[in-house]
């Protein structure tokens, strides 16, 4: 009996010595973090994050709504970087609420509004063309891929599927419709038809489409015309004459969790001058600081024709403009 | 409790088992083990061997690059704005000769202008504006006048800032030519990589085991020992390299190995099914054979037991067994002649026996007979004639008739002549009535059966009585003959009934009742136990005798 007694304490001893082991473990282990962000983008700023900080990041590579179901069902999922905020808005209650001390560097429109997140860059939508397939046709705008000469040649992604598909479908609305989405409906309808049942899966179709010479012209977001153009594809970006909306992105941390602290330096690190110096100069995207200054591979701001959208309209109406198009685009396909 | 006795056969095959399939089947497992084992052994010894070694190549390249960053630093630091390319090239030159490749040795300024580049060309990570803050410059002023190294865009570089009055100075930066490290990694004979400390690859010689951004897969990161990722099992081995930034990774596919191994366990456990169906298979079989013997005698002994003693062994398996055979046979057959010879004796010994018996009644009746006549002769000479005429042809039936058993018939015509001195004797007191049935009349009883029972009603039955009359019958149920001598005497006492009773079952008679005692004896004598004699009987209502013996044809 004497003997059980000590086997049993010399066990209790060695787990709890294992489970403060554990405890203490946890110091060293990494962050996980979904992104919607293309592969090209992610990499050099990961390898820096962990470079700099040496904190360990585990890459999810998934598309923004899948992202976003990880982050609702899966409590270890600590970040979501990037999706626009139009499309994550409405889940706002999942994420954590935190002030970067980078905000006060912030441009005005960039610092946190209501939603739970950090506001990481600016997308600007823009139209991509293939310099060599578009047989001298001028586009300037959402009115000029309505030319018959580009029918079936247009590549778009499925807003159902593609943030930036939906950005773009909001941009038209509010463009071509004068500010009133409502009134964009028509060219919406004209729009389906020129693409000749053309719908495709993904963002990266678009891009890639268009750089590979499948499509002459695809509707996109401005890093991803940056990237092709930086890797010498005969690509231009064209910004709409009739309106660009630019929905920012953002981080937004797992409300629920563990490393918090981890997560706040990795926003940190995301929206510190030097990484958003880089983000703006190497992998096209604009920065949210007022201190860092765009590339020189896009518009000056002040050079596009800038309209703005009602959050609120566009995140009440999500689905039910995604539905309407999806019937716009199934009637033009049928008639 | 008790322990179960098994049987011999059992024991045998138990022993078979015991010593031959325990003993492979622990061998077979053993040897599994130790190949296994020794297998892993190895394996992991091979790894280690090449990861040390990689990693011992390693340190002393990076060791060399450093100090000859090191020492061109004092150079640039010493010399300070007047320094020339000349000052440092002997250094690289040395230290690079055994390379092959001098190498990318770019000497900055703190704003990334170029002061001197060995390859006359710099790469933009290192130029750039937006780059000042960025990857290889964050290393050189985060790590403040230390020689660091670290991973760009897949260019390993040895970094330093020579800083004056706490200000950033000149920055080196030595990017190590690609090749240098991946003939360190040589030709293994297995995955090898190396990475930064957060497990970016610089070089390997494989080009799976990362994920899209080429960092070494989670599941290998940082760790040492088998790793199942998806179907496949490695075996990983890392180690650092202090200082250095890096860390070698050597990584065995084991998933062959395994297979390997789990395919080997099952085919022994099949072979080893197999050997043990048959080895039980043919040790019961063998076992039986070499305990057939054994069994025969286990049998031939039980036969004995049971009474059966014509049996006998045959065996001629083995010397030692046909020994014990044929002297069992030996034994045997003494004991039944033995057996023989005492039921012989017995045999002579119940015959004189009976003999005695028999011849006892002679001296009563002749006594009592004989007073008869005596008295008769004086008041009736012709019955006192017919009386000796009875006496003498009972005498004679008595005396000359020397079989044994007489037919039912004999008997009953020999008992005419007793009837007749009773009839003589005692006149009208005594009546009588036979009445045997006809098909026994040629069945075979003990000679003088009936005479005693008479003997014992006129005994008994006049006590106090004017008359007496006797019924004799006889007949066949179920294969017995019967015989009844039922009178309606006086009959005797209780006393005297159990008396007699237990006086029958003495070995020798006790008591004056002779008649009774003797026919008893005699019948159980000749029968064997098969024969049984009952009295039944009240005081003052008669006395029934009852014989009962086996049917035996004449």
């Amino acid at each position: 009996m004497k003997r059980w007694g000590v086997t049993l304490i010399i066990a209790a001893l060695a787990a709890g010595c294992l489970i403060g082991c554990k405890d203490k473990e946890e110091d060293t282990s990494s962050i996980v973090v979904v992104s919607p962000h293309p592969n090209g983008f992610i990499k050099p700023l990961i390898h820096e994050f962990e470079n700099s900080t040496g904190i360990e990041v585990r890459m999810i590579e998934c598309g923004t709504a899948d992202a976003i179901d990880k982050v609702a069902e899966d409590d270890d999922v600590d970040i979501m970087w990037g999706g626009s905020v139009l499309t994550v808005g409405p889940f706002s209650d999942l994420f954590y609420q935190y002030e970067t001390p980078n905000e006060k560097y912030f441009k005005d429109e960039y610092k946190a509004s209501d939603i739970a997140c950090t506001f990481f860059s600016d997308v600007p939508s823009v139209i991509i063309i293939n310099n060599d397939m578009i047989g001298g046709k001028k586009i300037k705008g959402y009115a000029d891929l309505l030319d018959s000469d580009l029918v079936g040649k247009i590549a778009f992604a499925n807003p159902a599927k593609s943030s930036s598909s939906f950005e773009h479908l909001v941009n038209m609305l509010y463009a071509m419709g004068g500010g009133d989405p409502e009134k964009g409906w028509d060219y919406v309808g004209k729009f389906t038809k020129s693409l000749s049942g053309n719908l495709l899966d993904s963002s990266s179709m678009v891009y890639e489409g268009v750089a590979n010479g499948r499509y002459a012209v695809g509707l996109t977001f401005e890093e991803a015309a940056v990237t092709m153009l930086k890797s010498d594809k005969h690509v231009s970006i064209i910004y709409m004459d009739e309106g660009v909306v630019s929905t920012p992105d953002g981080i937004y941390i797992n409300k629920n969790s563990k490393k918090i602290d981890k997560c706040k330096k990795f926003v940190d690190f995301m929206t510190d001058r030097n990484t958003q110096i880089y983000i703006a100069q190497t992998l096209g995207r604009r920065s949210v600081r007022i201190d860092v200054e765009a590339s020189g591979l896009v518009l000056p701001k002040n050079d596009i024709n800038n309209i703005t959208v009602d959050k609120k309209t566009v995140t009440e109406n999500k689905d039910k403009w995604i539905a309407k198009f999806k019937d716009i685009y199934e009637e033009g396909i049928d008639g | 409790m008790g322990k179960e006795v098994r049987s011999f056969h059992e024991n045998i095959k138990r022993i078979f088992m015991r010593f031959a399939l325990l003993p492979v089947a622990s061998i077979a497992a053993i040897l599994l083990v130790m190949f296994v084992f020794l297998w892993n052994m190895f394996m992991v010894a091979g790894n280690r061997k090449d990861n040390t070694e990689i990693s011992e190549k390693l340190s002393g390249i990076m060791d060399n690059y450093i100090s000859m960053v090191d020492e061109t630093a004092q150079i640039v630091a010493r010399e300070g704005l007047s320094i020339e390319a000349d000052d440092i090239y002997p250094i690289i030159y040395e230290k690079t000769a055994e390379y092959g490749d001098i190498g990318n040795y770019v000497l900055l300024s703190s704003d990334g202008s170029v002061i001197f580049s060995s390859k006359d060309y710099a790469p933009v990570f290192i130029t750039g504006q937006e780059y000042l803050n960025w990857g290889v410059w964050r290393k050189i002023r985060d790590n403040e006048g230390i020689t660091s190294v670290v991973l760009y865009e897949g260019n390993l570089c040895v970094t330093k800032g020579i800083y004056q009055n706490d200000k950033l100075f000149r920055a080196i930066v030595y990017i190590i030519p690609g090749e240098v490290i991946s003939s360190a990694v040589g030709d293994k004979g297995r995955y090898v990589f190396v990475t930064d400390k957060n497990g970016w690859i610089y070089a390997s010689n494989t080009k799976g085991l990362r994920d899209s951004f080429g960092q070494i897969r989670d599941e290998l990161f940082a760790k040492t020992g088998y790793i199942r990722s998806g179907t496949t099992t490695y075996y990983s081995y890392m180690t650092d390299i202090p200082g250095k930034n890096l860390r070698v990774y050597t990584v065995n596919d084991v998933t062959g190995s395994i297979r390997i191994v789990i395919m080997l366990a099952a085919v022994i456990v099949v072979i080893f099914t197999a050997i043990s169906i048959i080895t039980v298979k043919s040790t019961e079989i063998s076992s039986e054979r070499l305990t057939k013997d054994i069994k025969k005698m286990a049998d031939a002994f039980e036969e004995v037991q049971k009474g059966n003693l014509d049996v006998s062994l045959n065996i001629s398996s083995s010397k030692e067994f046909q020994i014990i055979g044929n002297d069992f046979n030996e034994m045997l057959g003494g004991l039944k002649n033995q057996i023989e010879q005492n039921k012989e004796l017995e045999h002579n010994a119940a015959f004189f026996q009976v003999k005695q018996l028999e011849s006892q009644f002679n001296p009563h009746f002749l006594f009592n007979t004989l007073d008869n006549i005596r008295f008769m002769a004086k008041i009736d000479e012709k019955a006192a004639d017919k009386m000796i005429v009875s006496l003498s042809g009972l005498l004679r039936y008595s005396i000359r008739e020397i079989r044994e058993e007489v037919t039912v018939r004999e008997d009953l015509d020999n008992l005419q002549y007793y009837l007749n001195i009773l009839q003589i004797r005692f006149n009208k007191r005594f009546s009588y009535s036979i009445d045997v049935s006809e098909d026994i009349m040629d069945c075979l009883i003990p000679k003088l059966l009936l005479q005693p029972l008479l003997e014992n009603s006129v005994k008994y039955g006049f006590a106090g009585r004017e008359k007496l009359n006797v019924k004799i019958k006889g007949y066949l149920l179920t294969g017995q003959l019967i015989f009844i001598c039922d009178d309606d005497g006086a009959g005797m006492d209780e006393a005297l009934l159990n008396e007699i009773k237990a006086n029958l079952n003495e070995p020798a008679n006790k008591s004056s009742h002779y008649g009774l005692y003797n026919i008893n004896r005699r019948i159980n004598l000749m029968y064997n136990g098969s024969a049984k004699l009952d009295i039944m009987g009240k005081k003052g209502e008669g006395t029934l005798i009852r014989i009962t013996i086996p049917k035996k044809k004449g």
